[in-house]
C-alpha cells in the first residue's frame, strides 16, 4: 500500500525535479517551466509529529490528486518544512521553504511557530495559509502574507460558552486546559465567555503527557461542577475521559476540535459517550465529498484522517486552484496572495474566505456528540441554542 | 469531604507509587552492579507496554471479557510486557554496554551511550508502531471493588497494586535469598573480589539487566492499562522513577521501593493541593530537599550493603 | 574417593565443553544477523497504529531484509575467513599513512607559527564561507549551530574542566532568554526600565551567575550521579515555572522579543528579521570572545585548580585548593555563558515560549560536549556544530521523523569506538587512561563503571 503511494509520489516528484533542472535556475518560480511548489510547515518530527503528519498527508493527498486529475497544465510539487512545532525551529523551517522557492505554504501549523515565522513569509511575499493556528492575536500583528483558514479560538470558546449557558442548566463549569498553546488559548476564551454569561468557572490545568490522570480527574470531581470543558488534544482527552468516568464525574463533558477525532473515541472507549465536541468543521463522514476524502486518505496513507487532515486538504486544494487562476506555473507569490485574499472557495469541510486582516470570515461553530463509539453531528451552535 | 478527598488522593498516590517503585528497581539494580545511570531504562518500560499490547492484539480479547477470561488476559499482558522488557534490556546490555565495559570506558561515556540508545529505541518504536497514542483492549469491566478509609479502589488499581507488590516481594527474595542475588550483591560490593570468588561478572550483569527489564516491562504494561500506550511514554515516568531511585538511595533495592512510593504520594498530593501542573515541581523539589540533608538518599547507597 | 574425583572431572569437562553455537565465530554470525534485521527495521517502512504489525510484516517479508542479510553475512565471512588479508591491508594502509601523518604532527607540535597560521585560516573561513551559503543554511548556522556552540562551550567548563555532571544546563539558557525578554519589556510583567538587548547581556550574566551559585551551593557536596539528578530536577523546576507562571512569563503561548539594535545617536544599526548574516557575525564575535577567555582560563591558576579537583578532590583540598570556591566558580562561569547564549537566542528568534527549553535539550547539549571530546575547546566546538548540523542534513536523506533515531544510533556507535570523543583534550585522555588502569582515582566523569572485569 505504502509502496504504491511512494511510487505515486515519486513519479511526479522526479518529473518535477527533471523539469526544474532542465530549466536551470529560473529565478523565483516565475521562470520555472510548468512546476510549482507548495510547502507545508508543521511538526514533522519531535513530540507533536502525529498532528503534523495528519496535515502533511492531507496536503500531499490534495497535490497527488491535482496532479493525477490532469485538470491543470502545471505539475505541483510538495515541499516539507519541518519546524517540530517549536517556535525556535520555525524561522529555519520558513527559510528552507523560501529557499526552495515555494509559491505558497500551508501552515505554520502551530500558533507559536506561526508567530515566529510569519515575518519571514511576509518579507519573501509568500502566502502562508494556516489550517490550524487558532490563536486569536495572530491576525492582528500585521503579518502581510498570513491567512488563517480556520476560525480562531474566540469563536470556538464563545460557542462552547453559549451552548452551556443557553442549552443546559449548568451553573458551575470546570475549564481544563492542557498547557499547550492551543489549549490555553481556547480555555482562556471559554473561561471569559462563561463568566460573561454569568456562570461560575473553576480553572484547572492538566499538562499533556501526564503519567496518571486519576488525580486530575478526582480534582475535577472535587470541584463539584455541573459541566467540564477540556481544551486540548485527543491524545490526552482519551485517557482523561476514562479516568473521569472512573472517578464518577457525572456532569456535562465538552471539548473542542483538538479532540474531535475518532482516535479520541478509540482511546476512551465507552467513557467517551455523551461527550460534546465543538468544531468549526462540518462532519467529514456526512457528505459524499468528505466520505470520498476519508477513503482516499486511508488508501494512500494506511490510516484514517486525523485532526485537521481534511482542512489541510482543503487549503491545499484552494491554493492549487488559485495558482491555476493566476496563471499556473507563471503565477507568483504576490499575485497568488492577492487572489487568495479575495477568494470564495467551497471545500469539503467548509467555505473559505478571508477578511481584511487575513482572518477567516466564516466563524460558525458546529456541535457533535459521541454516542456508541461514533461522533454524531448535532448542528451549528447558533441553531441549537436558538430554539 | 476534605478528609475523604485526602484518603482518595493518598490511595491514588500509592497506586502510582507502586508503578514508580517497580520501574525504579530497574535503575537501582543496574546502578548497583555498574554504577551506571541506565538512561535507556525508560525505553525498556515503553517496549514493555507495546509488548503487552501486541500480545493482546494477537490474542484478540473477546468483546466483554469477564471472570477467568479477564484474569488470563491480564496475566498474558503482564508476561508479554515483561518478556519484551527483558529482551530489550538484554539486547541493550549486549550491544550498547558490554563493549564499553570491555574497554573500561568511563561512566560518562556509558551515560551518553544510554542517551543515544534511548533516542534510538523510542524513535524506532515510533517508526514500527506508528506515533499515535493507543489504548489497551478492554480486559475487564472496570468497577469499584473495595473501599479503604472511604477511598474507592477499582479493578485497575487493585491489579496494579497486587502485581507491583508481588513483583517487589519476588525481587526482594531473589536479591536476598538466591544464588543469583548473592552474585548481584557481591558484584555490587566489589567486582574484583567477586570475580576472584568465581562469580561470572558478565553473566551477573546481564541477568541484572534482564531482571530490571522484566520488572520495567511489566510495569509498562500496567502503565498502558492505566493510561495509554505511545512511543514517547517512557521519558517522564522514567525520569521520575530515576529520581525515586536516587531519593531512596541509588543502588539500594528497598530504597527504590520506598522512593517510588514516596514520590507517587508526594506528586499526587501536590495535584490535590496545587493542581496537576505542579506535579513534577514538587517531586523534584522533594528530591533536592532530601538530598541536601541526606546526600546518599533516604536509605543510603548500594545493593550490597543494606538490602 | 576416586568415584567423586571422576564425577568432578566429568562435571568439569561438561562445564568446559562448548556447544557449537557458543563458539565466537557463530556468535559473531548471530550478531551480524541480528544487526541485519535491526537495519531492515530501521530503514524500512513506517508503521501504522491501525495495524500494529504492518511495519514488521512489510519489512520482514520484503527484499530489503535479504539485502541486509547478504551484506551482513558477506562482512562476517570477510572478517572470518580473510582475516590475514584484511589485517595486512589495514596495517599496510596505516603504515603508509603514519609516515606523513607523524611528520605533520611533529611540525604541528613544534612550530607555533603553523598553529597560528591554521587558526587564522580557520577564522578566515568561518568569517567568509557562510555568506556564500543558501539562506536556509545560514539560518541553521545562526539559530541553531552558533547558539548551541556557545552553550556547549559553557557546559564544557562545568563538565570538562571541573568534572561535575550537569544534566540541567539549559535551565540557565532559559534564564538568560527570559532575562532578555523581561528587560526589553516583552514579558507580561514590566521591568523598572526597558533596556537595549545588548545592555541585557551583563544583567543576564549576573542573573545566571547568581542562579548558578544558588543551585551550586547546596548541591556541591553531592557526588557525580546525585549532582546529575539534582541539576536535572533544577531544570525541570525552571522549565515548569516558566510554563506554569504564564502571568509572568507568557507560558506556552510565548512572548515576542525585540531584536538586537544599536543606537549611538550618530550611528544606529538594526539587526533585521530575515537576513541571518548580521547575527552570524555577532554570534561569531561572542563565540570568539568566550573561547579566547576560556582558553586563557584553562591555563591559568583557576584552570589548574579545576584539574586538581577533577583528578583528586581530597588531594586538592589538602594542598590548599579551595574546592568549594572553585567548583562554584565553574558553575557560575558555565551558567553565565549559557545565559549569554540565551539572550542572543531570544533576540535572534524574536519569540520564546517555555517549550523551547525542554529537558531533552539539556541531555542533547551534554551529548554534544562528550561527543566532541570534553575538556577540549576545538572538540566541543566541533561536537556541537556537527551534532546540530547532522539532523538538518539528514532531513533530505531520510524520513525527517526518523532523524533522531539515526542520531541516537550514531551516538551509541561513536561512544563504543571512540569514547574519548572526536577531538579529545590531551590531558583528559591521559586521565581516562590512568583511571582505567587504576593509577589515579577518577572523578565522576572519568572513573570506569563497575563490573568491568570480565
Amino acid at each position: 500500500m505504502l509502496n504504491k503511494t511512494i511510487v505515486r509520489l515519486a513519479v511526479p516528484l522526479a518529473v518535477g525535479a527533471l523539469a526544474l533542472t532542465g530549466c536551470g535556475d529560473g529565478g523565483s518560480g516565475d521562470g520555472g517551466g510548468d512546476t510549482v511548489k507548495i510547502g507545508f510547515q508543521g511538526p514533522l518530527s519531535g513530540d507533536n509529529v502525529q498532528l503534523g503528519q495528519n496535515m502533511e498527508n492531507g496536503v500531499r493527498l490534495a497535490i497527488d490528486q491535482a496532479n493525477a486529475s490532469g485538470d491543470y497544465d502545471f505539475e505541483v510539487e510538495y515541499f516539507a518544512a519541518d519546524d517540530q512545532g517549536l517556535p525556535d525551529k520555525a524561522p529555519t523551517a520558513a527559510q528552507s521553504a523560501i529557499s526552495e522557492e515555494v509559491i505558497a505554504v500551508v501552515g505554520p501549523a502551530f500558533s507559536g511557530s506561526a508567530d515566529a515565522s510569519a515575518e519571514y513569509y511576509a518579507e519573501a511575499g509568500i502566502p502562508a495559509v494556516s489550517s490550524s493556528a487558532t490563536r486569536a492575536d495572530l491576525t492582528t500583528k500585521g503579518y502581510g502574507s498570513f491567512l488563517r483558514a480556520v476560525p480562531n479560538d474566540s469563536a470556538q470558546g464563545a460557542g462552547m460558552a453559549t451552548y452551556l449557558s443557553k442549552s443546559t442548566d449548568a451553573e458551575k463549569v470546570v475549564v481544563v486546559d492542557d498547557k499547550t498553546d492551543y489549549g490555553v488559548g481556547l480555555a482562556d476564551v471559554a473561561e471569559q465567555s462563561l463568566k460573561d454569561a454569568g456562570l461560575e468557572v473553576v480553572r484547572h490545568s492538566v499538562p499533556q503527557k501526564t503519567p496518571d490522570y486519576s488525580a486530575a480527574a478526582r480534582n475535577v470531581v472535587g470541584a463539584d461542577a455541573d459541566a467540564l470543558i477540556y481544551a486540548g488534544y485527543y491524545e490526552d482527552a482519551g485517557p482523561f475521559a476514562t479516568k473521569l468516568d472512573e472517578a464518577g464525574f457525572e456532569g456535562i463533558r465538552m471539548s473542542g476540535d483538538g479532540s474531535r477525532d475518532m482516535q479520541f473515541v478509540e482511546l476512551a472507549g465507552d467513557s467517551a459517550n455523551d461527550w460534546l465536541l465543538t468544531c468549526a468543521c462540518t462532519d467529514p463522514t456526512q457528505e459524499e465529498a468528505t466520505k470520498k476524502f476519508a477513503e482516499d486518505y486511508e488508501a494512500a496513507f494506511n490510516q484514517p484522517p486525523g485532526t485537521y487532515s481534511a482542512e489541510s486538504f482543503d487549503v491545499a486544494n484552494l491554493i492549487i486552484e488559485q495558482i491555476a487562476e493566476t496563471g499556473g506555473a507563471d503565477s507568483t507569490g504576490e499575485k497568488l496572495l492577492e487572489a487568495l485574499r479575495a477568494v470564495e472557495y467551497k471545500g469539503i469541510t467548509k467555505e473559505f474566505s478571508f477578511d481584511d486582516t487575513g482572518d477567516f470570515t466564516n466563524q460558525t461553530i458546529y456541535m457533535y456528540e459521541v454516542q456508541d463509539r461514533e461522533i454524531n453531528y448535532l448542528g451549528s451552535v447558533d441553531k441549537l441554542t436558538a430554539k | 469531604m476534605s478528609l475523604n478527598a485526602f484518603w482518595d488522593f493518598l490511595v491514588l498516590g500509592l497506586v502510582l507509587g507502586c508503578l514508580y517503585a517497580v520501574i525504579a528497581i530497574g535503575y537501582t539494580l543496574v546502578y548497583g552492579v555498574l554504577q551506571l545511570l541506565n538512561f535507556a531504562h525508560s525505553e525498556v518500560f515503553m517496549f514493555g507496554a507495546f509488548g503487552g499490547l501486541l500480545a493482546l492484539t494477537v490474542w484478540a480479547p473477546a468483546a466483554d471479557p469477564a471472570g477467568v477470561q479477564s484474569v488470563v488476559y491480564v496475566v498474558v499482558g503482564l508476561l508479554a510486557g515483561a518478556a519484551f522488557g527483558g529482551a530489550v534490556a538484554y539486547g541493550l546490555e549486549k550491544v550498547a554496554y558490554r563493549p564499553l565495559r570491555r574497554r573500561g570506558a568511563p561512566r560518562l561515556v556509558f551515560l551518553i551511550t544510554a542517551i543515544g540508545a534511548s533516542f534510538f529505541l523510542y524513535n524506532l518504536a515510533g517508526k514500527l508502531f506508528g506515533r499515535n497514542s493507543l489504548a489497551m483492549p478492554n480486559l475487564y469491566e472496570n468497577r469499584r471493588v473495595l473501599t479503604v478509609f472511604g477511598a474507592d479502589l477499582n479493578i485497575t488499581q487493585v491489579i496494579i497494586v497486587v502485581s507491583a507488590v508481588g513483583m517487589m516481594v519476588g525481587l526482594d527474595y531473589v536479591v536476598n535469598r538466591t544464588k543469583l542475588g548473592s552474585g548481584i550483591r557481591a558484584v555490587a560490593q566489589d567486582p574484583e573480589v567477586a570475580s576472584l570468588m568465581g562469580v561470572d561478572i558478565d553473566k551477573v550483569v546481564s541477568r541484572t539487566f534482564v531482571i530490571g527489564g522484566l520488572l520495567g516491562g511489566a510495569a509498562g504494561f500496567l502503565f498502558g492499562v492505566n493510561n495509554k500506550v505511545v512511543y514517547t511514554m517512557g521519558f517522564l515516568p522514567g525520569i521520575t522513577a530515576f529520581a525515586a531511585a536516587v531519593l531512596g538511595g541509588i543502588g539500594n533495592v528497598r530504597g527504590a521501593m520506598l522512593g517510588g512510593m514516596l514520590l507517587g504520594v508526594v506528586e499526587t498530593m501536590t495535584v490535590f493541593v496545587w493542581g496537576e501542573e505542579w506535579r513534577y515541581v514538587a517531586g523534584f523539589a522533594a528530591l533536592v530537599l532530601v538530598l541536601m540533608f541526606r546526600p546518599t538518599g533516604l536509605l543510603g547507597e548500594r545493593v550490597g550493603r543494606t538490602a | 574417593m576416586s568415584a567423586t574425583t571422576s564425577v568432578n572431572v566429568r562435571t568439569a569437562r561438561r562445564l568446559r565443553a562448548e556447544r557449537w553455537y557458543q563458539r565466537p565465530r557463530w556468535r559473531r554470525l548471530a550478531a551480524m544477523v541480528a544487526l541485519a534485521v535491526t537495519m531492515t527495521l530501521v530503514t524500512g517502512a513506517q508503521g501504522s497504529h491501525q495495524d500494529l504489525f504492518f511495519a514488521l510484516e512489510e519489512n520482514l517479508t520484503g527484499v530489503a531484509l535479504w539485502v541486509w542479510l547478504a551484506l551482513a553475512v558477506a562482512v562476517w565471512a570477510g572478517r572470518e575467513f580473510l582475516t590475514p588479508q584484511v589485517a595486512s591491508a589495514v596495517s599496510g594502509s596505516r603504515a603508509l599513512a603514519s609516515g606523513p601523518l607523524g611528520r605533520v604532527r611533529e611540525v604541528w607540535r613544534a612550530d607555533r607559527r603553523v598553529r597560528f597560521g591554521v587558526l587564522a585560516v580557520a577564522a578566515a573561513l568561518a568569517v567568509l564561507v557562510p555568506s556564500g551559503l543558501d539562506r536556509y543554511w545560514q539560518t541553521v548556522l545562526v539559530d541553531q549551530i552558533a547558539i548551541f556552540v556557545l552553550v556547549a562551550v559553557g557546559l564544557n567548563v562545568v563538565i570538562g574542566w571541573a568534572g561535575m555532571l550537569d544534566l540541567g544546563f539549559i535551565a540557565f539558557f532559559a534564564i538568560g532568554a527570559y532575562s532578555a525578554a523581561y528587560w526589553t519589556g516583552a514579558l507580561p510583567v514590566q521591568p523598572p526600565m526597558v533596556l537595549n538587548n545588548f545592555a541585557v547581556i551583563p544583567i543576564a550574566v549576573v542573573t545566571c551567575l547568581v542562579a548558578g551559585v544558588l543551585l551550586g551551593a547546596p548541591t556541591l557536596r553531592l557526588r557525580g550521579d546525585y549532582l546529575a539528578i539534582v541539576t536535572l530536577g533544577f531544570h525541570e523546576i525552571v522549565y515548569l515555572s516558566a510554563k506554569n507562571l504564564a502571568d509572568y512569563t507568557g507560558g506556552t503561548r510565548g512572548v515576542k522579543v525585540d531584536r538586537f539594535a544599536v543606537d549611538l545617536g550618530f550611528w544606529s544599526y538594526e539587526w533585521g528579521v530575515v537576513d541571518a548574516m548580521p547575527y552570524y557575525y555577532l554570534l561569531l564575535a561572542f563565540v570568539a570572545v568566550v573561547v579566547f577567555l576560556f582558553w586563557r582560563l584553562e591555563h591559568s591558576k583557576v584552570g589548574r585548580a579545576w584539574t586538581a579537583i577533577r583528578e583528586d578532590e581530597v588531594a586538592a583540598a589538602s594542598t590548599g585548593v579551595d574546592t568549594v570556591r572553585y567548583k562554584l566558580m565553574a558553575f557560575a562561569i558555565g551558567a553565565s555563558t549559557s545565559g549569554v547564549a540565551g539572550v542572543a537566542y531570544a533576540s535572534k528568534v524574536g519569540y520564546i515560549n517555555s517549550e523551547n527549553f525542554v529537558i531533552l535539550l539539556s541531555v542533547l547539549v551534554l551529548a554534544y560536549v562528550i561527543f566532541g571530546g570534553m575538556g577540549s575547546i576545538p572538540g566541543v566546538l566541533f561536537g556541537a556544530a556537527f551534532l546540530v548540523w547532522l539532523p538538518e542534513a539528514l532531513r533530505s536523506l531520510v524520513d525527517p521523523k526518523d532523524r533522531y533515531m539515526y542520531l541516537g544510533g550514531l551516538l551509541v556507535v561513536m561512544m563504543i569506538y571512540r569514547p574519548q570523543g572526536v577531538i579529545p583534550s590531551r590531558r583528559r585522555s591521559r586521565e581516562l587512561k590512568l583511571a582505567r588502569s587504576g593509577e589515579v582515582e577518577g572523578d565522576g566523569t572519568t572513573e570506569p563503571a563497575g563490573g568491568r572485569l570480565s
